[in-house]
């Protein structure tokens, strides 16, 4: 279980020395339990202190990687179930399985479109993160060609999918360089698996069709010598993936079991009744760590990975929206220009104040790291210079052709700045409440 | 081994609310939902029941909106042009409700008027028997004074009215009270909010059983993830105990995601974000499932294919016991 | 740039200045001082000044001026600016309401400790009997002092100019036995220093200050008995520069740091000429001062720039600042005493807050103690003897009457208590002096908060409810609002009332405190409940009323027996540490004991004030006394 910052500050020499360069040990034992620091910092922790710290922050669910030239996956590490109870960590990676019995040229167009595959959403480069190439044929060798048709074409990190070790073997050969995943190891083929992941230092999917069958697995497998592991709970449908995926989190950061406490790999299209991107989406949601998908379809995609990015964002930061000049009731050249800061509460009380009013108008919101007005006053992120700045980014001067200026109430003290700042502009210091912004552009503003 | 399914323990249960009501109930709906009722997270039978599946209402509007999506407006055609019609379609297309919003001008431009309202709420409940949400266009005067004169009108029927915000909730939970009709308490995106709206209107004598709370929620991509984590929050404090957040909860993944531009745009558009329709739909069907993860008991959509697939998650969800 | 004539009355000084120059900076060119208490943010109204013209100006901001005020061409001086000639009248500025709480209270002060000045006082005062010189002994004056004081232990020492001008006179008249006043380095080693010497008797006198944003504070006492021989309290000159820490600073960076210097010694010397005129000591006879106030105010004091302070990562220039001469400062007591600013913690946790956890106690608490600064930036402390963590929140000034349309200072004329009818709605007042009320004082608005919200006038959220039947309430020129007092029964012949704006402002300042001390038990993993004592300071805390105080959720719904109010506890530290050097170590000692928690730092706090922005709170099962009243009044 993990530690509160008191009881860890009992666990520490409470000398305030600093030499963990926090200005109390208290403060230090904060960071700790919040996973923001790290115990070797304090050079002063007793042996058993340290025993005892470290058994309470071993990761409940093991970190694995998947690495090629051109990128890595990581995942496991989480330590919730609920995103808002800290947030989410590591990703989950979506990767396009491909067949090894493919006509080699036309693998290696469909790798080429997918490895160009990306997307800006708010500035973040989003992008397929790998391929799953699986031995169809049966045949080491042409597994084997395919994987180097692959990476003629794409430095993507990969899973190898091979019912055999034989064929896991040739697969590893053909990848040299990169570490993939190996999939899997079951209950007939372990053994053999097992010694193809300890030669190539690979990860390792195990694949049950029970619970109780994948924890004996990876006991097994542990036991033999491979500590990075991948669940496949052969899940086919929502709700079955929800209660497995559910369960699997549960077992691992509530009751510890170790045994268990690993991520999860699932193929939302290995079904054809469902929908693979509902059910994807799915797996986004609810705890899935690799998800392979049969189709590649830019537009499915994209809603994935934003998804994927939307469920992964720390809800810990303050909640922002993207600065830019927002429209509000279809404004024109001639409709009020109001400004504001990023916080996405004071955004949406002025929005909806605006929309509710019926005034046709564009609110500029400018970048103050999420903080409100005042707040973002005070701390120097809402000032004219900013304001003038983002007037500029944004271009206002396109929106509309008057050239005058709405601030909030609570920083009229900005006024005459920002008219240095923006020669040519008249600033209006509008209400300081959102709620009087109707009777104000009623008063003040002509259309 | 023997791996043993950690199970949570909870204390209490989403209140159920019962939306319409028939002849026998003193309205004309041909028969009443209920939603609500949990007594685990969603969907994880293993621990708790989910008497009621979520339910899929059809946004209907009172008068063509010309600023919804050409995709839209292609699939609803004519039926667009008279909300009784469009109603109608929408019961065809497998609504389980029917979600109208009053607009604010008439096709003609002319301000909504008590009397028209009056009207096109008449119209649509004799169109069609499904129970019926009603809301204002959203201004705070507009809002009192149509939704006074529906819930008048309607008496009886145990419409779903709304929208209730904190700055304007009095009058229409007052008319709701009064001709017995149900509220929708709307509150930006934030877990404490939810609740003291809540609140304010049980103040006013508004029994629990007839609120339904709006939490609001982002489209995918646009703060989703809030709206996904204040529904997950107010989810788990209503199954510990905590008696103000566990009315059931309505979103509108089709208001939300038909106005980004993902869904509402199809040209000038990267290459990469796919071919427009799909894109679409996706955009509307993601937010809505994803919705449905975090406790949605009411989903209002938009497009008759997103409520097809969404319809198909949770039947499978729900379990063969209650899809039956 | 086109240059206009602006003429101001009465003085009827003319200043030519170009388009865009904003009245107050016309003013201000005039040599004419006007108060600014918000700063020059437009947000007080105390600038308004009256145009002849209208089309000599333009109007940025109309805020706090009345449709009526426009007409009558009223304009804000800070929020105008000068397009054309233009003549513009200064009203009579209404003199910022002098008389203090805490001067009017002001009682006797105990000795915190049993006081030895031997072993607790760096500053001793004492007549030295020298041997007159002879043409034997013929050793020069100052060797002779050296020689004596050597004698005593006190060697080296060292001896100021302008004392070496005064000795032989003084020794002479003194016929060779002065009296001298010597300061130890505390600790040792370091030379001993001679600070005045006289050949009257001189009693060995110290300052406790006490800077605050709002009010400045001081002692003056016999370092000999350790007594306090008179108090005093004045606001602090820097107001009209702004009245919060964060306008003060940016006044600072953009505008003038050494002004607001100039502007806190001025009330210093305000303060010393009141203390002299009541006990008879000028200045000059004070030989050692100490500082407390918050980190900002040590910072304009001392001439440090603040501008980091209000930047992430909000890092002080200094927060355990040396000792320096009262001359170097240019205080104005005598030029060789030691000034010693207490130790702060953080930028938004400073020296006040060190004193102020000397002062209750906490330090040395065996039990879970909350300390709870209530002031214009609500400073909170938890812990026991053990720990100590601490935060700082802005609250605003709404308990000090502040920020609210008719809010004023707790003194005559200020409503200081509401009781509401809760079926007519009439309320009956309490009024400062028992005459006609001019305004709201911060318990009145407590009180009537939490009236409001017991008869139902105002939801739990703090809305008006313009539905119920009484003239009370009524739709206002800032929002619905509730009339506390009617015209023909006021001072100011206007309506006192209490806006929705105003219930803003209230509520956000209680949330924003009460939210404060929640997360910060929460952060290390406590109940507030546990809490065996709660230790109210700040000038305000000795007027709240705790059970309305609990209604509206300012302050936790525990037993009122765990509830202490102690009054200004930064300068009750300042004190102490001027008694006792050890008492002084222990602040620093305090100091950096605290850990500090940023509140900014994640959502934690920001879900927590939400969750206070309701009356008493969102959760009212964490109010169980509140929520039976509650019950009792749904169900009448």
């Amino acid at each position: 279980m993990a530690l509160s910052g008191l009881e860890i500050y009992k666990l520490l020499p409470q000398t305030n020395c600093k030499d963990c360069d926090y200005p109390t040990c208290l403060a230090f034992a904060m960071k700790l339990a919040a996973k923001q620091a790290s115990l070797s910092d304090c050079p002063h922790v007793s042996e058993e202190a340290k025993a005892k710290l470290e058994a309470a922050s071993a990761p409940p669910i093991t970190l694995v990687e998947i690495k090629a030239e051109g990128g890595e996956v990581k995942v496991g590490n989480e330590t919730v179930v609920f995103r808002h109870e800290k947030t989410f960590y590591h990703k989950p990676g979506l990767f396009w399985r491909l067949r090894d019995t493919e006509d080699l040229e036309e693998l290696k167009r469909k790798v080429a479109d997918a490895d160009a595959y990306h997307v800006d959403y708010v500035g973040i480069d989003l992008y397929l993160d790998g391929f799953a190439i699986e031995a169809v044929s049966g045949d080491p060798e042409t597994f084997k060609n395919a994987i180097s048709a692959i990476l003629s074409i794409s430095k993507k990190p990969l899973i190898l999918i091979a019912s055999t070790s034989d064929i896991a073997k040739a697969g590893l050969e053909g990848s040299d360089g990169s570490r993939p995943l190996l999939y899997a190891a079951d209950g007939e083929n372990w053994e053999t698996m097992v010694e193809v992941a300890k030669q190539g230092d690979v990860p390792l999917a195990v694949r049950a069709d029970t619970l109780d069958e994948l924890a004996d697995l990876t006991q097994k497998i542990k036991a033999a010598g491979v500590e990075e592991m991948v669940l496949d709970p052969g899940v086919h449908h929502y709700l079955d993936s929800l209660q497995q995926l559910t369960t699997l989190r549960r077992l691992a950061l509530k009751k510890t079991f170790r045994p268990l406490g690993y991520p999860i790999i699932t193929f939302p299209g290995a079904n054809e009744e469902v929908d693979e991107t509902l059910l994807a989406a799915e797996h986004i949601t609810k705890y899935g760590g690799l998800i392979v998908l049969e189709e590649f379809n830019p537009a499915s995609l994209y809603a994935l990975l934003v998804l994927r990015q939307n469920i992964y964002t720390d809800p810990q930061k303050p909640i922002q929206v993207q600065p830019g000049v927002y429209e509000i009731n279809s404004p024109d050249e001639n409709s009020p220009l109001m400004v504001t800061t990023n916080f996405s509460i004071t955004y949406f009380s002025i929005a909806n104040e605006v929309d509710g009013s019926g005034w046709p108008g564009w609110l500029l919101v400018t970048d103050a790291e999420g903080m409100s007005v005042l707040t973002a006053w005070a701390a120097g992120k809402f000032d004219a210079e900013r304001i003038a700045k983002d007037a500029k980014t944004f271009n206002v001067e396109e929106k509309v052709s008057h050239r005058k200026l709405i601030i909030p109430g609570h920083v009229a003290v900005l006024s005459g700045e920002l008219e240095e700042e923006m020669p040519g502009w008249e600033i209006m210091v509008g209400p300081r409440e959102a709620v009087d912004i109707n009777s104000y552009l009623k008063a003040m503003w002509t259309k | 081994m023997a791996v043993e399914i950690p199970k949570e323990k909870w204390t209490s249960a989403v209140r159920e609310v019962t939306l319409g009501a028939t002849s026998d109930e003193g309205g004309t709906r041909s028969h009443t939902i209920t939603v609500g009722g949990e007594t685990a997270l969603p969907f994880l039978h293993f621990e708790g029941e989910t008497p009621n599946r979520p339910i899929l209402a059809l946004d209907v509007r009172s008068h063509k909106p010309e600023d919804w999506s050409p995709l839209l407006r292609q699939t609803w055609g004519k039926a667009m042009e008279d909300p009784a019609t469009w109603a109608q379609a929408a019961e065809e297309a497998g609504a389980d409700m029917i979600y109208l919003v009053l607009s604010l001008t008439t096709t003609d431009g002319e301000p909504n008027t008590p009397e028209n309202a009056r009207a096109v709420v008449r119209k649509v409940l004799e169109a069609t028997g499904l129970p019926l949400a009603v809301v204002g266009p959203g201004q705070a005067e507009v809002d009192n004074e149509l939704i006074v004169a529906v819930a008048e009108e309607a008496v009886g029927e145990r419409l779903l009215l709304g929208l209730c915000e904190e700055k304007n909730y009095r009058t229409i939970v007052a008319a709701a009270l009064a001709h017995n009709h149900l509220v929708q308490s709307k509150t930006p995106m934030d877990v404490n909010l939810s609740k003291q709206l809540v609140i304010l209107i049980n103040d006013m004598g508004m029994p629990l059983e007839r609120i339904v709370m709006d939490p609001t929620t982002g489209a995918l991509g646009y703060g989703i993830e809030y709206g996904f984590s204040v529904m997950e929050r107010l989810r788990l404090a209503a199954l510990q105990g905590d008696k103000m957040t566990q009315q059931p909860m309505i979103v509108n993944p089709g208001e939300e995601a038909w106005r980004v531009k993902e869904a509402k745009v199809g040209e000038g558009v990267p290459e990469n974000w796919g071919e427009w329709e799909r894109r679409a739909l996706d955009w509307e069907a993601l937010t809505a499932t994803t919705l449905v993860h975090s406790g949605a008991d009411i989903l209002v959509l938009r497009h008759p294919e997103t409520l097809r697939r969404v319809r198909a998650v949770i039947d499978d969800l729900i379990g063969p016991k209650s899809a039956a | 740039m086109t240059n206009h004539q602006v003429r101001l009355q009465p003085s009827n000084i003319i200043v030519e200045v170009p388009t865009g120059t904003l009245i107050s900076e016309v003013i201000h060119l005039a040599g004419i001082d006007i108060s600014q208490p918000c700063g020059g943010q437009g947000r007080c109204g105390r600038c308004a000044v009256i145009l002849d013209d209208e089309s000599g100006v333009r109007r940025r901001s109309t805020i706090r001026l009345s449709a009526e005020d426009l007409e009558d061409g009223y304009a804000l001086a800070c929020q105008t600016v000068i397009e054309g000639d233009v003549t513009i009248s200064i009203p009579e500025q209404e003199r910022i309401e002098r008389r203090l709480v805490t001067d009017k209270s002001a009682r006797k002060v105990e000795l915190p400790f049993a006081y030895d000045p031997v072993t607790m006082q760096s500053v001793q005062a004492f007549q030295i009997h020298l041997s007159p010189p002879t043409m034997q002994d013929n050793i020069d004056d100052l060797s002779r002092l050296q020689k004596a004081l050597a004698d005593r232990g006190y060697s080296p020492i060292d001896i100021p100019l302008n004392v070496l001008r005064r000795l032989g006179t003084v020794f002479r008249d003194a016929k060779w036995s002065p009296w001298i006043v010597i300061e130890t380095p505390t600790p040792p080693p370091g030379p001993a220093r001679l600070i005045d010497i006289s050949v009257e008797p001189i009693r060995p006198i110290g300052l406790a200050l006490d800077i605050g944003t709002t009010t400045v504070t001081a002692y003056m006492v016999d370092l000999t008995t350790g007594q306090v021989l008179n108090s005093a309290a004045e606001y602090n000159d820097q107001i009209n520069r702004g009245e919060d820490v964060i306008s003060r600073i940016i006044y600072a960076e953009k505008k003038d740091l050494n002004e607001l210097g100039v502007l806190v010694r001025q009330t210093i010397d305000t303060l010393l000429e009141r203390l002299k005129l009541r006990t008879g000591i000028p200045p000059q006879g004070i030989h050692k001062v100490t500082v407390s106030g918050n980190t900002t105010m040590i910072h304009l004091f001392l001439g440090l720039p603040p501008a980091s302070i209000r930047l992430t990562p909000y890092i002080p220039a200094a927060n355990d600042p040396q000792s320096y001469l009262a001359a170097e400062l240019a205080l104005g007591v005598n030029p060789h005493a030691s000034v010693y600013c207490l130790p702060g913690v953080a930028s938004y946790v400073g020296a006040d807050i060190s004193a102020g956890v000397l002062a209750c106690g906490l330090a040395d608490s065996e039990v879970l103690t909350l300390f709870i600064d209530v002031g214009t930036n609500g400073e909170t402390v938890l812990g026991t003897r053990e720990w100590m963590v601490t935060c700082a929140c802005s609250a605003g000034p709404a308990f000090e009457g502040a920020g609210v349309v008719d809010g004023m200072r707790a003194t005559e004329g200020a409503i200081e208590e509401v009781w509401i009818h809760s079926e007519t709605y009439e309320p009956t007042i309490r009024v400062i002096g028992g005459a006609k009320p001019r305004g709201i004082c911060g318990s009145g608005l407590i009180s009537l908060l939490s009236e409001l919200f017991v008869t139902g006038v105002v939801d739990r959220a703090g809305n008006v409810k313009l539905d119920l039947d009484t003239p009370r309430v009524r739709q206002g020129e800032h929002g619905p609002e509730y009339i506390v007092a009617w015209s023909d029964e006021t001072e100011t012949e206007r309506d006192i009332v209490l806006t929705k704006v105003d219930v803003n402002n209230l509520m956000r300042a209680k949330a924003a405190i009460y939210a404060g001390f929640t997360v910060l038990a929460e952060s290390v993993g406590v109940e507030l409940n546990d809490a065996k004592q709660v230790l109210v300071g700040g000038a305000f805390g000795q007027y709240i009323n705790v059970e309305n105080a609990i209604k509206i959720g300012l302050l936790p719904d525990l037993p009122w027996d765990r509830f202490h109010f102690l009054g200004n506890t930064s300068v009750l530290g300042s004190y102490m540490a001027l008694l006792s050097h050890d008492a002084f170590e222990h602040t620093r000692e305090i100091a950096q004991r605290m850990t500090y928690i940023e509140l900014s730092a994640d959502n934690t706090f920001y879900d927590a004030f939400t969750a206070a922005l309701f009356l008493p709170h969102t959760e009212i099962s964490r109010f169980p006394s509140v929520a039976d009243i509650w019950d009792q009044e749904k169900r009448d």
